[in-house]
């Protein structure tokens, strides 16, 4: 039996012909494994969106081959969007119906028999059991989300995708989705492929985590074995005076100095050891801001890309700063 | 396949209904039609209304030719619901479930028909209202009553048609537009193709509003009927099925 529930090999996807086209996805290859969280995670337009549409069949492949829960999206379309759920970014609900009636128009799109049990545990399970009799347009945020999830799950599908699922909600809403996601996960057992430009969202749900920048899969790996890429802490330091920068790169630990005026970035083996030799090296006054970056997702992120998520049009000069460094690692 | 189709279906007739401002405009547009346009001959003298017309009272000319007009509109509204779905991404959600696209068309095509069919009591009420008197058998009103479910059929197919390889939503309603009003105003739904100039004439016998309108006069007038008009609107409804099924297979688009 085919433990991986989504494979993709060699996928590109372009849309458009000729100059004016664009190459959404690049040439990716991921392999998720059944009953994972799995994180997709890049700025907008780096193609996280476009490779849930080629996954569900929604958009068609350039080239390459996926497969999801061992069928090919291209030629077994309708097995694979049995197998499927899908929440989008945006609530999508059918407002003139009641959350009942969403469940039996989902239930019948799928072309379920019995279903009803299964939708009152689901409705129970999202405490709207009581509410289920009335319209949707009358639900809160949070409720239509939790509605969407129950019709996602009803037909007990392998994968669900969950595009950008708390994009635009308020933090407590998103924390409850959290929940929601770590809690259908280990209740359902079914294999969940988010997309999120949260760092602290695939940080704190996913199993696993591809970074996809401009179309490409740039890294992939669990969280901490991608933390594990940036060993470092850098420590961001504003002085008021010019400094030599030789003050700075003697000092033990220091692994590369870089500097912009008075702007100062240190990469440091560690900056626990490293902050108080710095504060006996030059004179506190003459500090005007200091901070540390621990090695997390956004410095992974940024490592690889050159710039920060969120942010778009890189910073040259901290591109600059990170390929150089990677070069003198490598 | 039975059963998402009967999801769907279900589906574009509750929306009508549960949505009271379209209702309302449903049920209360004919009415205009013909409390308005009905009227526009009120004082014109009897025996003219007779020469043209063929009867004292416009409104039983007139009843049969905007009821055929009614089912025009409502392909057109069938296909907006389209547009709608996809704007708001519900498109996404049905396609991303294992119905396909010809179920879908299917059920938006006919469920629009059956909307359509609304019209009908409404419209045969405002005109017992408006002083007309009908004396159709059974089989008359049964054959009147599938002239206008063919129209329907084939004028929803036709939109969805225009409708489905579209992701922009403005092009489908300005094209439906452009349909719309020379196949009103080209047949004799309205007045009598025989006045017409000859090219609007050759537009008006081919125009399956025309043999809809005079298979229900002929009905509400006692005249004679044509009961092949009835086989040239279910070839018509077949046809324009057969195409949009097809499109939409082939071309149904949500991006």
């Amino acid at each position: 039996m085919n433990a991986m529930a989504i494979e993709v090999r060699n996928l590109s996807k372009r849309y458009g012909s000729g100059n004016g086209g664009v190459l959404a996805l690049d040439r990716v290859n991921l392999s998720i494994r059944k009953g994972s969280v799995f994180g997709l995670l890049g700025p907008n337009g780096a193609g996280k969106t476009t490779l849930i549409k080629v996954l569900t069949g929604i958009s068609d492949i350039t080239e390459g081959d996926a497969q999801v829960s061992g069928f090919d999206v291209r030629r077994e379309s309708l097995e694979v969007r049995a197998r499927i759920g899908w929440v989008a970014a945006e609530v999508i609900l059918d407002d003139d119906f009641s959350g009942w009636e969403n469940l039996w128009l989902q239930a019948k799109l799928q072309d379920l028999k019995d279903w009803e049990g299964r939708a009152k545990q689901l409705l129970e399970y999202f405490s709207l059991l009581d509410r289920k009799d009335d319209k949707v347009s009358h639900y809160s945020t949070g409720m239509r989300k939790k509605l969407e999830i129950a019709l996602a799950l009803l037909h007990q599908p392998v994968v669900i995708f969950m595009d950008e699922p708390t994009i635009g909600l308020d933090v407590s809403t998103r924390r409850m989705l959290w929940d929601i996601v770590t809690g259908i996960h280990k209740e359902f057992g079914v294999t969940v492929l988010l997309t999120s430009h949260y760092i602290e969202e695939a940080d704190a749900l996913c199993d696993r985590i591809a970074i996809i920048d401009e179309g490409r899969i740039i890294a992939e790996g669990t969280p901490s074995e991608l933390k594990a890429r940036v060993r470092a802490d850098i420590v961001q330091l504003e002085t008021s005076e010019v400094l030599d920068p030789k003050v700075l790169s003697v000092l033990p630990g220091v692994e590369e100095v870089r500097a912009q005026g008075n702007d100062w970035m240190i990469r440091v083996h560690s900056s626990e050891e490293f902050l108080p030799r710095l504060f006996a090296a030059i004179p506190t006054d003459q500090i005007r801001r200091i901070s540390v970056e621990k090695p997390s997702l956004e410095t992974v992120f940024l490592e690889l890309t050159g710039h920060r998520l969120g942010q778009e049009e890189p910073m040259r000069d901290i591109r600059k700063f990170y390929a150089q460094m990677r070069r003198a690692r490598s | 396949m039975r059963s998402q189709f009967w999801g769907l279906y279900v589906r574009e007739i509750l929306r009508t209904f549960r949505n009271p401002f379209v209702l309302l405009i449903t049920l209360v547009q004919p009415f205009m039609w013909l409390a308005f346009f009905g009227s526009s001959f009120g004082n014109v003298p009897k025996s003219y209304l007779e020469g043209l017309f063929g009867t004292s009272n416009y409104i039983e000319f007139l009843l049969p030719g905007v009821l055929s007009t009614s089912m025009l509109s409502v392909g057109m509204f069938g296909s907006m619901s389209t547009i709608q779905d996809k704007r708001f991404g519900f498109m996404k959600r049905i396609l991303i479930t294992p119905t396909s696209k010809e179920i879908i068309f299917l059920s938006k095509a006919l469920g629009s028909a059956t909307r359509g069919l609304v019209q009908i009591p409404v419209m045969v009420g405002a005109a017992v209202a408006f002083g007309v008197a009908f004396t159709l058998s059974p089989l008359e009103w049964l054959a009147w009553v599938t002239a206008l479910l063919c129209l329907a059929i084939g004028f929803s197919s036709l939109f969805l048609a225009v409708t489905a390889p579209s992701t922009d939503w403005q092009t489908p309603g300005v094209v439906s537009n452009f349909i719309t009003m020379p196949l009103m105003f080209a047949s004799s739904s309205l007045f009598p193709a025989t006045q017409f100039p000859t090219w609007m004439q050759a537009i008006s016998s081919v125009n399956p509003i025309t043999f809809s309108a005079l298979l229900g006069r002929s009905f509400v007038l006692g005249r004679v009927t044509e009961w092949s008009y009835l086989g040239y609107l279910a070839i018509f409804a077949a046809g324009m099925l057969t195409i949009g099924y097809f499109v939409s297979a082939r071309w149904l688009k949500v991006e």
